[in-house]
């Protein structure tokens, strides 16, 4: 359908478009290769950072110095009970709503959609009085249940369920199965592409969420990444190996993560179309 | 369906499967917006002595500069970051869609910064552009731009720009993913009957792609100024608002005014009204969408 381009145009399309490519990546291996580097490092001009020789020594230094461990797992256990608990009852109410035809069913719908809409960062300050009121501050909970409470993957779920053949359910009545088992049994192995990429939007938002745990928290052991990375964070230091070594320690699962199920998230991206 | 014999009992047998989610949802959803309004209305400090003042602090709102400033500041990162943002995405999503080989390291490339967290790409940018030993600067003196180093963090436009700069590394990726959905939809044939038709790629451009992308440009700008309304974190964490006061965002204010100036009432009376200013935005950008797919 397109006409041939000339070589030269093509050679400044590659350039143009990986060139971009390239300074998007760039802050991301200068993170890398600063942490590569010993502290006390003197550099002189741009190319220091990225010559060897190159050394884990931060990395050690880093794993003795800080409770990085402690706030991965603090990370790791909040971001995966959010999930859980997101597949969970978000599951549990879509099933209802898709397939029992019960009394106030539209408008209990209408309200959790409502709730979509609700920006919880304008909502921290009445948050706080709640969770204090009910003794959450400082525990995972309080970092949890409001990331629950958010409707999204009720709403997406409803709309996959919808879309599970009828003629399922009633032999599934026939042969004697409760709602129970037909929701486990029938409606979730159904819909394992859209919890996968509830599942994995849900870890990626709560793992990196920093405005509410910045509140709820303040004792350093229960710091999750967000909130004990810019402890080391200091404008003024020049020599931040140390720091980069953190950033680095602090994105590294997520990178991973992000590699492995790259395709589900952005087709997630896709079909949820909400941001932070 | 079989269910729908009676409607009252069914009723029962769905709430052991709505009920979890409904009781999170009332006390860790609603509710705050209920209590956040009622606690507009009262004088509130952490230790919860409180009385009842009405509208008043609505009225010392209205009357607060510092309250005006902040809520300006993030008005102009609204303004600024929303077409910045959305036109890069909207760049990068034609890069991700042309003829060319290694399409996902270039996607990859694109999102990556997306996936690491806030405190991560803050603290990156803080050193990239750090005075002295900052990346930015000292790739400015090899190639013998400057002699002294830039002090970006210490003046006012030079602060915004960090921070829109780094906004747009870290989130235009997720624009570009709409975008590139959006563009990926356009039917292939659009495009040969322009050509047949003898059109330019730019007329191609301009007459089919432009119109084809309107309506998810508007969900996007909308999705932008819902997020660039909540600003704080990477302010917080690059500039800390400074200098001074200059870049501090209104999320900011009323975290300063709640937990450090212990007056959670008044915070609470910020937070309602960006709450109902965030809602209405938000029931604009429904009633768009809804208007988009009645015409499909």
């Amino acid at each position: 359908m397109k006409k041939e381009i000339s070589p030269t145009k093509k050679a400044l399309k590659y350039m143009v478009s990986y060139g971009i490519a390239v300074c998007f990546l760039l802050p991301i291996i200068w993170m890398l290769f600063v942490s590569l580097k010993s502290e006390g490092f003197r550099v002189s001009r741009i190319i220091d950072w990225f010559t060897p020789p190159y050394s884990l020594a931060n990395y050690f230094s880093v794993i003795q110095r800080a409770p990085i461990f402690r706030w991965m797992l603090n990370s790791f256990i909040v971001a995966s009970s959010a999930t859980l608990l997101v597949i969970f009852l978000s599951s549990l109410a879509a099933f209802a709503f898709s397939v029992i035809d019960f009394k106030f069913k539209n408008v209990l719908f209408v309200f959790a959609m409502a709730g979509l809409m609700v920006p919880t960062e304008a909502n921290v300050v009445a948050l706080f009085d709640i969770v204090g009121n009910l003794g959450l501050i400082n525990t995972y909970p309080a970092l949890v249940l409001p990331r629950v409470a958010i409707p999204l993957g009720v709403i997406i779920l409803k709309e996959f369920f919808d879309a599970v053949p009828r003629d399922l359910i009633d032999s599934a009545r026939i042969d004697g199965c409760g709602l129970f088992r037909i929701y486990w049994n029938i409606f979730m192995p159904l819909s394992k592409a859209a919890i996968a990429a509830i599942a994995i939007f849900t870890f990626i938002q709560t793992w990196n969420e920093f405005l509410w745990p910045f509140i709820a928290v303040m004792e350093q052991s229960m710091f999750t990444l967000p909130l004990g990375v810019p402890t080391f964070t200091d404008a003024y230091t020049p020599d931040y190996t140390i720091p980069m070594t953190v950033n680095m320690l602090a994105s590294l699962p997520a990178i991973v993560i992000f590699l492995f199920f790259q395709k589900q998230i952005i087709k997630g991206i896709k079909f949820t179309g909400i941001k932070g | 369906m079989e269910f729908n014999s009676n409607k009252k009992k069914n009723f029962i047998k769905a709430l052991p499967f709505i009920l979890p989610f409904m009781i999170v949802y009332l006390v860790f959803l609603v509710f705050p917006i209920i209590r956040g309004f009622w606690m507009s209305l009262h004088r509130w400090t952490i230790v919860r002595k409180m009385h009842f003042v009405g509208f008043s602090n609505y009225i010392e709102m209205f009357q607060d500069s510092s309250f005006w400033s902040s809520f300006g500041n993030t008005m102009i990162f609204v303004l600024v970051s929303t077409p910045t943002i959305v036109l890069a995405g909207l760049v990068l999503a034609l890069i991700c869609n042309q003829k060319i080989r290694g399409k996902l390291f270039l996607k990859i490339s694109f999102f990556l910064p997306y996936v690491l967290s806030v405190a991560v790409i803050s603290s990156i940018m803080v050193y990239l552009f750090q005075t002295n030993n900052g990346f930015i600067n000292m790739f400015l003196e090899d190639i013998g731009v400057i002699s002294n180093g830039i002090q970006w963090l210490s003046r006012d436009l030079l602060a915004w720009f960090v921070v829109v700069f780094a906004t747009l590394w870290w989130t235009v990726g997720f624009n570009m993913i709409l975008y590139l959905a959006a563009l990926q939809d356009i039917p292939e044939s659009y495009y040969e009957a322009a050509s047949v038709d003898g059109a330019t790629p730019l007329e191609q451009f301009l007459y089919i792609t432009l119109p084809q992308l309107k309506p998810i440009t508007w969900v996007i700008v909308l999705l932008q100024i819902i997020f660039s309304y909540k600003v704080f974190a990477q302010i917080w964490l690059i500039t800390g608002g400074g200098p001074g006061t200059a870049t501090r965002p209104i999320i900011q204010y009323i975290y300063e005014t709640s937990f450090r100036q212990n007056s959670l009432g008044y915070g609470a009376t910020m937070s309602f009204t960006i709450f109902v200013i965030l809602i209405i935005i938000s029931v604009a950008q429904i009633v768009i969408r809804r208007k988009r797919s009645d015409v499909q």
